[in-house]
């Protein structure tokens, strides 16, 4: 039986579909019966969510860029 | 808008489509460079890389994505600046603010001695909506070490691939692993901490 350190360390690759066939019944398992590694799951994958919705700092300099790369294009087009 | 429309509006020299081209992708090339050269050297490389790419787009064949494309510009220029002095993969692992899930919140029976308390907030937007909470996120994606945060972005922002995280930043897929996974215990402990206490 897997133990919750166990599921602990192995819930990354478990979100990201890296584990074998064996070692993801093991996880499925043991989440049937245990709440508190179910809790750090569910709260792991909204861990996942938040970084994925954090707003990206913004480009400060982002028009000035974009103007010097259409001109370099038009440059090396020659 | 598709890559290849992009594309077409960016070879006729549309300002605006260069404009769209470094916001969609100028974070994903700067978590790559970061990766590799460090802080220091990050944004050097990304203007040399969107040169290099301006300069060749005439010339992109779309076998990969456009995105695909940029990032390996980008990963082979940080790679050239390195030259020799290139560094050790590291794996090891800065504290973070608010510590991780550790050994310490386990028993001897490697069963929990200290469950994850239960957040009050479910979602993502809910949580995203206090000022405070973010800065925390933002102190502690500062706080691990630039492989780390570079790993984790591109993973979670960026939604790239394993084995295309790998192959960009040159190191084995495991450690990839290794590195996602630590960073985002930290992420998940300061997640919890603020949710325990309502601060950072
Ligand atoms: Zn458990």
């Amino acid at each position: 039986m897997l133990k919750c350190r166990q599921l602990v360390a192995l819930s990354s690759d478990y979100l990201d579909a890296q584990l074998s066939l064996r070692q993801r019944l093991a996880v499925r398992a043991h989440l049937a019966m245990c709440w508190k590694c179910r809790r750090f799951v569910r709260q792991l994958q909204l861990t996942q969510a938040v970084l994925r919705q954090m707003p990206e700092a913004p480009i400060d300099d982002l028009d000035e860029r974009a103007r010097a790369l259409a001109a370099a294009h038009r440059d090396s087009q020659g | 808008m598709s890559d290849q429309q992009l594309l077409r509006r960016l070879l006729a020299g549309e300002d605006a489509a260069y404009r769209e081209l470094v916001q969609r992708y100028q974070g994903a090339m700067r978590a790559v460079a970061f990766a590799i050269v460090g802080s220091r050297h990050a944004e050097e490389v990304v203007q040399d890389a969107w040169l290099a790419v301006v300069r060749s787009l005439a010339g992109f064949e779309q076998r990969a994505s456009l995105k695909t494309w940029l990032l390996s510009i980008t990963a082979n220029l940080a790679r050239t600046r390195l030259k020799h002095n290139r560094r050790e993969v590291l794996l090891d692992d800065l504290p973070g603010p608010h510590g991780s899930v550790d050994e310490a919140r386990f028993d001897a029976g490697d069963h929990w001695r200290q469950p994850p308390t239960a957040w009050h907030d479910d979602s993502p937007e809910a949580l995203l909506a206090e000022d405070e909470l973010r800065q925390c996120l933002e102190r502690t994606l500062v706080s691990l070490s630039e492989l780390q945060s570079s790993v984790l972005l591109l993973r979670e922002r960026q939604m790239l691939e394993l084995d295309e995280i790998a192959g960009l930043l040159e190191i084995s897929q495991a450690n990839v692993r290794v590195l996602l996974h630590r960073a985002r215990l930290k992420v998940f402990a300061t997640l919890e901490h603020f949710e325990e206490t309502g601060q950072c």
